[in-house]
């Protein structure tokens, strides 16, 4: 859209693999489709639940059960999801922007294929297109287990958020945001859902407050299954077959068998670089991750092709990274602009039961670079007053700064554990950006009653 | 494809059941005068757009022309289309079930209206 606007004919090339489900989706990428969106809308059902629970001791009265219904859920978000849709839709169409919902591969230099989806495979139809520059934005898709049964028995978050059926009782493979946000959503929504960690939760993250999201999520209705793996996933089908049953057989000291309704799948992302014909074209990529190495101007090795997004080598796999990037790439190609992407002190909140906004170094990370005696760390415990009256924990709400002693005292790492993170988050964030010191974040005046504060 | 013409939210519902199981297509209007002409302005406008795009829907469709009422009970904030059919404005061209639809000015877009009409 951006560069329609200086007047550039582009083509976007879109095009969704299905899922082993034989799942797909329309324009807008993963986070619309089947990522932030339905996730924190997910998390938002689940925190409801948990409001009408504390509701009662505000004096609403109800003696009716409350129960959820995953379908009108589901419906409810999938719709939304298809406005955004049609909107992407609309919003190219009206800046001219060709859209073609097909797979495209590059063939020769300044040259795709690109094939339509609905055209009959058969003859193998497909067109040409050549242009000046390529801007390649395929992002990641889950990584299956690689383990007998994977595919006919587990599901991942590409068909989560559309699943016509509810999940009921779940076992999460692995312990990323993406595996601990789900859990946490699950788990809100009633369900019985297990959690299988290899090692550590939330990996490249504050390990400290890593343990208190776990311990939180423990404390509230989720089974953890510590460093165990999976190794086979098979379904045992009963005469008045009702339900199919997975029994797992596990590794690890003592073999452990867990019956249950869903897997879900979780061991990491691949980037979508390697079938695209980037060799045609000489573009590198690191052989072993898919990612692309680039320039700090989003460039990759070939000139006239730029990357954005979570196929990147070594940045942030976040949505609003990659949408800055790529409007500051064509401001800079087409605009005359000379600003450059910012990758630094990049706020990111983990939408878990108990909310983690971030932003800056991790204290392990703070540590390591700076030394542990050049670095203060000020922390609290905070009971939100909105869960006095319910009586919720008082000592698991948490905020710590991470502080450079060496320069005079500068916040260089911000982490708040409680409700409502991401909207707490995002202010700190600017204030870092413009320098924050200790000093002056002791001389700003706190909200009251709120957790900012 | 066929065209039916309604008046008002009762019978645009009656008429959408009907049609149930086809792709349904509906353009909703302010009211015409005797001389059949809208009290809004941009539904004079769309009109003829919309139509010159309809031979493009599929064979199957069928096209529900609604005059939603008179302006003030357009400007009701609680009248039956903006409630339940979730309208913010007139013209609304939609395709009926679907996120899929055009507001006000996007009604003018021949391109869009044609997107609108063929698009899954």
């Amino acid at each position: 859209q951006e560069a329609a606007k200086y007047e550039k004919k582009v083509m976007v090339l879109d095009f969704v693999t299905a899922t082993p489900l034989g799942n797909s989706w329309g324009l807008g990428g993963t986070c619309v489709n089947v990522g932030c969106i339905p996730k924190k809308l997910m998390h938002q059902a689940a925190l409801l639940g948990q409001a009408l629970q504390d509701s009662r001791k505000f004096g609403w009265q109800f003696t009716e059960e409350v129960k959820h219904n995953w379908m009108t859920m589901t419906e409810s978000v999938q719709n939304y999801i298809g406005s955004l849709n049609w909107g992407y839709r609309v919003a190219l169409r009206e800046k001219k922007v060709t859209y073609e919902n097909a797979y495209g591969e590059f063939v020769g230099p300044h040259t795709v294929k690109v094939l339509p989806s609905h055209v009959c495979w058969v003859f193998l139809l497909y067109f040409l297109n050549r242009a000046e520059r390529f801007l390649i934005a395929t992002g990641e898709r889950p990584r299956y287990l690689g383990i007998p049964g994977d595919k006919e028995y587990c599901i991942s978050s590409d068909d989560l958020f559309s699943l016509p059926y509810c999940p009921g009782k779940t076992l999460v493979v692995g312990a990323s945001y993406v595996a601990l946000e789900c859990a946490g959503f699950l788990v809100g929504l009633g369900l019985d859902v297990t959690v299988m960690v290899r090692s550590i939760l939330l990996r490249g993250f504050d390990q400290d407050i890593a343990n208190k999201i776990g311990e939180y999520m423990e404390e509230h209705g989720i089974n953890f299954i510590r460093e165990f793996v999976p190794i086979k996933v098979g379904s045992k089908w009963e005469l008045h077959d009702t339900l199919k049953t997975i029994k797992l057989q596990c590794a690890g000291v003592a073999s452990n068998r867990k019956k249950c309704m869903h897997k879900k799948n979780w061991f990491g992302r691949d980037a979508c670089t390697r079938k695209i014909g980037l060799d045609k074209v000489g573009v590198k990529i690191n052989e072993k991750t898919g990612k692309i190495p680039v320039n700090d101007e989003e460039q990759t090795n070939v000139p006239y092709i730029y990357a954005v997004g979570d196929i990147l080598q070594d940045k942030l796999e976040l949505t609003p990274v990659a949408i800055q990037a790529g409007r500051l790439l064509v401001q800079r190609l087409y605009a005359g602009a000379t600003c450059k992407c910012d990758y630094v002190n990049v706020p990111t909140t983990v939408f878990t039961p108990l909310e983690y906004g971030a932003c800056g170094y991790s204290e392990e990370t703070a540590v390591e670079k700076f030394g542990e005696e050049n670095i203060e760390v000020y922390h609290s415990h905070f009971w939100p007053l909105e869960w006095t009256v319910p009586s919720r924990d008082n000592n698991k709400c948490y905020a710590k700064i991470i502080c450079n002693i060496q320069d005079n005292e500068r916040v260089i790492g911000f982490h708040v554990l409680g409700p409502n993170a991401g909207e707490v988050t995002q202010g700190f964030a600017a204030a870092i950006k413009c320098g924050l010191t200790k000093e002056q974040l002791d001389s700003t005046i706190g909200i009251h009653p709120v957790c900012a504060e | 494809w066929e065209e039916k013409q309604v008046r008002g939210y009762p019978e645009f519902v009656q008429t959408g059941r009907s049609a149930h199981g086809r792709p349904i297509f509906a353009l909703f209007c302010g009211d015409k005068d005797a001389e059949g002409r809208s009290w809004c302005p941009d539904c004079v406008t769309a009109e003829p757009v919309v139509r010159k795009e309809l031979h493009n829907m599929p064979d199957e469709s069928v096209f529900i022309y609604c005059l939603v009422g008179d302006r003030a009970y357009w400007k009701d904030p609680n009248n039956e289309f903006r409630k339940n059919l979730k309208l913010t404005g007139v013209p609304t061209l939609l395709k009926y079930g679907t996120p899929q639809k055009l507001v006000e000015e996007e009604c003018f877009k021949a391109e869009l209206v044609r997107m609108l009409f063929t698009e899954d």
